[in-house]
């Protein structure tokens, strides 16, 4: 445990002083610049320019404030921009954010669907009951109070930060008189208090040095500042600017289709591969040798070389009996038979026939659709097979319940851990095949073990 | 015959080895992808190559490309194709220029040793060796399929031993019939389907694909 601590010392220092010099703080750095236009067009913005205006404009003798008719000709224009955003000019700013964040943070956000309605008319009724409209509006007007966190971010720490990480450089080239000159001392800004005359003053070299080590505090703790004001608009954009509830989910729906459709695909490939390349080219060879043993049994009278004849046979018989044994793992792999009698007899097949011992747990009052036992078989199977091969683990517990319509299916091992779906294809495998009926995967296996593996998969599908 | 072999099996590459030695030819070597197979080529020069289609990398048509390569390279060896399927696009791939040293089997038709062993000698000769099944999917598919009406069921018996590669010999040896009488049906056959007779077995071939495929 110490151990452990020790050496994750090093990587999180590294960590620290990459981080500012990252592309990726780069990239967010200018995304929250880039995104301050954006917070311009707001109707708050509008309120304030058209309020300031009319009361410029107040003909005769200007009042010492806005009089209440500029406020409402602000407080108009305010709800035209709002209703002007929502019926259609939210939406192609919002494509721009969007496009923003898929460049700049490769945050890939769906577009929503287009907007029904054609001709100005139709248009303009249909934009003002366009959900995907107003939610874009929403996320124009949230996004000003965001977008001044971001330039905040962006000039205090890092613009502040870069300047006071400059101050021993000039300090050293224009401050260099005689010792005994009187110096006006220099602000020097930082995060704590930086409006009016900074948050402390230097008048001399070590005080330069004080102002570069401040820099240097801003500049290390930069890039997690803008990465957090960047998450905050990334939710917002993931919320107001992607697709609807019920165009998500038909996104999500259209998705898994096509994982299913492929996973359909892929396995006939397979079956047609193993077929091919297994049984198939077996027999070819067992009808090969027993070709050749009846060539050279002759049509009748004495066989010349009966040595020969007898080790092809047997060549022929073994071929006969791996082509069997072939086919048999196919079929099984297609359908296993035990299935047809419950998962719980399926699992306990499986625990039994598993490298490392399991146990099994099982309470299944309600029987799950026979796809929905298929899944969870062959998910077990993989995951088991997977224990087998990389956790070293000793013991393996496989817990199956169902309730509330869901099948929940654990599989702990006590091995050595660091499953990640990231690298093996057959997690992500099993996590798509998983999605294709609403179910989730979850994998938790730090390094130095113990893996958990939860599926939940809904009862019928 | 110095023969090359190509398959990726290594049980049937073995058989194939053992059949064609036991029947006194030489395998110069046995190799099992297409890369190798056209190295192998080059260094022995064989009279004939047999090769699988599917072989990897690609697990496609590997064995076919380096065949039609070698068509070009080394125009005096013949390759015969051994496959568990039959393509007829493959077949005509194979055929397009001249169907002399040319052969496309099903890999089982190796169990029956001498006429497999029968088929690499005819293609090694220049001959041509097309499996039943190309021809029955040919004949099946035939645009001409009205004009087949009027061969006698014997007639079209000898037409697919025909499109098959035979000779006269061959077609004589396989109906159990004599010789004199398959050439009165051959050349009735020609009579009837307007194809002009030829002395060639191999024109003899050609002319007869091309009927069925156009």
């Amino acid at each position: 445990m110490q151990n452990g601590v020790m050496r994750a010392v090093p990587s999180i220092l590294r960590a620290a002083v990459r981080a500012p010099v990252s592309g990726q703080a780069r990239r967010e750095v200018l995304f929250c610049l880039t995104g301050v236009p954006f917070g311009l067009v707001n109707p708050v913005v509008g309120f304030y320019l058209v309020t300031m205006l009319l009361w410029w404009a107040t003909p005769s003798r200007r009042p010492p404030n806005p009089a209440w008719w500029d406020i409402l000709g602000g407080l108009l224009a305010a709800v035209l921009m709002l209703l002007v955003l929502a019926a259609g000019a939210a939406r192609p700013l919002g494509a721009a954010s969007r496009r923003l964040a898929a460049r700049l943070l490769g945050e890939r956000i769906a577009a929503p669907p287009l907007r029904p309605g054609r001709g100005l008319d139709g248009r303009l009724a249909a934009g003002l009951r366009d959900g995907p409209g107003w939610r874009a509006a929403a996320y124009q007007v949230v996004k000003l109070p965001v977008a001044v966190f971001e330039c905040y971010a962006v000039v205090v720490f890092w613009g502040f930060g870069l300047v006071n990480l400059s101050y021993p450089f000039w300090w050293l080239s224009f401050r260099n008189h005689p010792p005994g000159t009187h110096l006006h001392p220099v602000p020097v800004f930082t995060p704590l208090g930086w409006f009016g005359q900074g948050t402390f003053h230097v008048a001399t070299l070590p005080g330069a040095f004080a102002a570069f080590a401040a820099g240097l505090g801003m500049l290390l703790a930069a890039p997690w500042v803008t990465r957090a004001v960047v998450a905050v608009d990334g939710w917002l954009m993931r919320r107001l600017l992607g697709p609807g509830g019920l165009a998500q989910r038909v996104r999500d729906l259209e998705q898994s289709r096509a994982v299913a459709v492929d996973d359909a695909a892929a396995q006939l490939r397979r079956l047609e591969r193993d077929l091919h390349d297994g049984a198939q080219i077996r027999l070819a060879t067992l009808a090969m040798n027993l070709g050749m043993a009846k060539k050279k049994l002759g049509a009748d009278g004495e066989v010349l070389d009966p040595p020969a004849v007898r080790e092809l046979v047997d060549a022929a018989l073994l071929g006969a009996k791996d082509a069997i044994g072939e086919l048999r793992e196919l079929a099984k792999g297609i359908h296993p038979p035990v299935l047809d009698n419950g998962l719980a007899d399926a699992l306990a097949t499986l625990a039994a026939s598993n490298a490392i011992p399991a146990q099994l747990t099982i309470s299944l009052p309600v029987r799950p659709t026979p796809a929905i036992e298929s899944i969870a078989y062959f998910c077990a199977a993989e995951l088991l097979a997977n224990a087998a091969k990389h956790s070293h683990a000793g013991d393996i517990k496989i817990d199956a319940s169902g309730r509330d319509g869901m099948l929940l299916l654990r599989i702990t091992d006590d091995g050595t851990g660091g499953a990640d779906p990231a690298r093996g294809s057959g997690l992500s495998g099993l996590m798509q095949r998983v999605a294709v009926v609403d179910g989730r995967l979850e994998i938790s296996s730090p390094s130095g073990g113990p893996t958990r593996v939860t599926i939940a998969l809904p009862l019928r599908a | 015959m110095r023969i090359v072999i190509a398959e990726d099996a290594a049980l049937f590459r073995a058989g194939l080895v053992r059949l064609l030695e036991d029947d006194g030819h030489q395998v110069c070597a046995a190799v099992a992808d297409g890369g190798a197979l056209l190295a192998a080529v080059d260094r022995h020069q064989p009279d004939v190559v047999v090769a699988d289609i599917r072989m990897p990398p690609t697990y496609t048509d590997e064995g076919l490309r380096a065949a039609l390569e070698l068509r070009q390279t080394h125009p005096g060896t013949a390759v015969l194709m051994l496959s568990q399927y039959i393509e007829t696009t493959y077949a005509a791939r194979l055929l397009r220029n001249s169907p002399a040293g040319v052969g496309y089997l099903l890999k089982d038709r190796v169990a029956d040793v001498t006429e497999f062993v029968d088929a690499v000698s005819r293609v090694a000769a220049g001959g041509t060796a097309l499996d039943r099944e190309v021809v029955s999917q040919l004949l099946a598919a035939s645009r001409h399929a009205g004009g087949l009406d009027p061969l006698t069921p014997r007639e079209r018996d000898v037409l697919t031993l025909m499109a098959e590669g035979r000779s006269n010999a061959g077609i004589a040896t396989a109906l159990v019939l004599s010789l004199g009488t398959i050439e009165k049906h051959v050349a009735s056959i020609f009579g009837k389907l307007g194809l002009p007779a030829s002395e060639s077995d191999n024109r003899r071939v050609l002319a007869v694909l091309r009927y069925l495929g156009s």
